[in-house]
């Protein structure tokens, strides 16, 4: 299988050695960072270095898949690039509804993906999933389009009523498929509302729209793999201006919904929430 | 430095309680805490903190996977409130394990002691059983099971290894890289005073009367199980009808079979023995 990496102008080669950032700010023993370079150890799957947001070298260990070491190149390492770039990730799934660009922010199980899917079958447009770059100019706040896929539990598809046809497993082990979609978005689309999903073990949704600082502060959260930025002092300085912008804006909604629920109670929620 | 205090115990055995005190006795307040400031002990498996402070997304990673990177996640906790001085308090639900790199999950060199909370297992089978909304004989059956864990499948907590219940405890009792305090529930709730103070003694604290009379006031069990039925409690799984149940010792006879007991013991016959739940005569003694 062909190694993919999400975006264009990065080399991606395979190496037989690991050259570790020369001056990393951030390190830990399978983590280190400087404000160009990058190094992951993703134990078992492969090494990754990357440098000044256009190269990415993967070094395998011995009996890796080929789709274990993909899904870590389009996930942290991937994140590594856009933050030498200091082209703003945060750590959402983004769809365009009702003309409007929308990103689902949450962490890891908050059902970002879910809730995407189930918007792309009623009506919303898939742009990305888990990580949405945000592009920052004078003229506005776009959602640049990567080349990613949805991926989903076997039950969130289940849920979805998705029948699985022979999907793509991310990885050997897990019972996590690529869903393939058809209409996707490949042009940049204006950002207009950010929802931050959470769980609860409560019945019922909470909704919390935010201003102000609570805003800013809810938004850099969201920023994807924000601990990179320990060691990357410059971009963490220019996003600080970038989410200032963002923040003034577009709309922030925290919707905490129960850890057992209807994905599509959960999309009704958002929807009403982008209408009124 | 050895600055993280564990918390350590099988589900349902009294950590949660005593989470509740120590967060009481920290505030040295004359008002109860609320059950959201529990969050002074947050759980070693939050998977948040794993994919905030690791980089990965857990559940993307195998169990065996994620253990690899559990020590470095407590070392950078550690590090994190070195500069503080204080101590980071930690429950943890997993038994005491290596990884597969041969280091145990919690490193030595940050762990100060731990705090191991144990209940009869009759009484945790039963209040496992409504925690997890499940029938008592897969509460027994869970209780028996060496490959037991909980969490880790696609949201929520990390995978934590549990064993048995008696290697669950086992593992705490014997390993010798961090000084362990077995406590037992019942002596919780029969000599609170006596049992706490001694708690509190081994963690470091100046034995205080007076501080500990009122953390044992304003964390009383009856005074949580009415904050829970107010406010919920985040704790709780969502098909359990309340974290809190009844916190009763014996309350197996009400609703263990005969049979049920019989393999509880049988099982756990000598751990039973060592922590006097069962007496020299071989009789229950709870």
């Amino acid at each position: 299988m062909e190694i993919r990496f999400p975006f264009e102008g990065v080399e991606v080669a395979y190496s037989r050695n690991v050259v570790k950032p020369s001056f990393p700010i951030l390190s830990r023993p399978f983590l280190e960072i400087g404000e160009r370079e990058f190094y992951l150890d993703v134990r078992n799957v492969a090494q990754y270095t990357s440098a000044n947001g256009e190269e990415v070298h993967i070094i395998p260990y011995e009996g890796a898949d080929v789709s274990s070491i993909q899904l870590f190149l389009t996930g942290s390492v991937f994140g590594s690039i856009l933050h030498q770039r200091c082209l703003l990730p945060f750590h959402g799934s983004s769809f365009e509804y009702k003309g409007k660009g929308i990103v689902i922010c949450g962490t890891a199980g908050a059902g970002k993906s879910s809730v995407t899917a189930s918007f792309c079958q009623n009506g919303g447009r898939f742009i990305n999933d888990d990580i949405t770059p945000i592009k920052v100019s004078d003229s506005g706040m776009t959602i640049v389009p990567i080349k990613s896929r949805i991926k989903l539990w076997d039950d969130a598809l289940l849920k979805l009523k998705i029948e699985n046809e022979n999907f793509e497993k991310i990885r050997p082990t897990l019972n996590k498929f690529y869903l393939p979609l058809q209409d996707t978005s490949t042009i940049e689309q204006q950002l207009n509302h950010v929802f931050i999903l959470s769980i609860h073990n409560k019945d019922g949704f909470v909704v919390n729209e935010l201003c102000g600082m609570a805003k800013h502060n809810a938004l850099r959260n969201q920023i994807y793999r924000k601990m990179y930025l320990e060691g990357m002092p410059e971009a963490e300085k220019s996003y600080f201006k970038q989410l200032f912008q963002i923040a003034k804006t577009i709309r922030v909604t925290q919707i905490t919904r129960p850890s057992i629920c209807n994905i599509n109670d959960v999309m009704d929620c958002i929807k009403k929430e982008i209408d009124r | 430095m050895k600055n993280t205090l564990w918390l350590v115990s099988y589900p349902k055995s009294g950590n949660t309680w005593f989470r509740m005190f120590l967060a009481n006795y920290l505030k040295n307040i004359t008002e109860p805490v609320s059950l959201d400031e529990i969050e002074s002990a947050p759980i070693s498996s939050n998977a948040v903190d794993f994919e905030d402070l690791i980089g990965l997304n857990p559940f993307e990673l195998t169990a065996e996977e994620v253990n690899f990177y559990r020590p470095d996640l407590y070392r950078i906790l550690s590090q994190n409130t070195e500069n503080t001085g204080e101590i980071t308090y930690k429950k943890t639900h997993d038994a005491y394990t290596l990884n597969s790199n041969g280091e145990p999950l919690f490193p030595e060199e940050i762990s100060k002691s731990a705090v191991c909370f144990v209940r009869n297992p009759l009484d945790v089978c039963v209040s496992y059983a409504n925690h997890s909304a499940d029938k008592i004989d897969s509460s027994v059956d869970f209780l028996l099971k060496e490959e037991a864990h909980l969490a880790g499948n696609k949201t929520g907590q990390l995978c934590q290894q549990l064993f048995s219940w008696k290697n669950h405890v086992a593992s705490w009792k014997e390993q010798i890289q961090i000084p362990v305090h077995i406590i037992r529930y019942e002596d919780m709730r029969l000599n609170p005073i006596a049992t706490f103070g001694s708690i509190m003694t081994f963690m470091g604290f100046e034995y205080d009367e007076e501080r500990l009379k009122k953390a044992l006031i304003n964390s009383d069990f009856k005074l949580l199980q009415q904050m829970e039925r107010e406010k919920g409690f985040r704790e709780k799984v969502q098909n359990c009808k309340s974290f809190f149940w009844k916190g009763k010792i014996g309350n197996y006879r009400e609703h263990l079979s005969e049979e049920q007991i019989q393999r509880i013991v049988e099982y756990n016959y000598d751990m039973m023995r060592n922590l006097g739940y069962i007496d020299e005569q071989g009789n229950l003694t709870v």
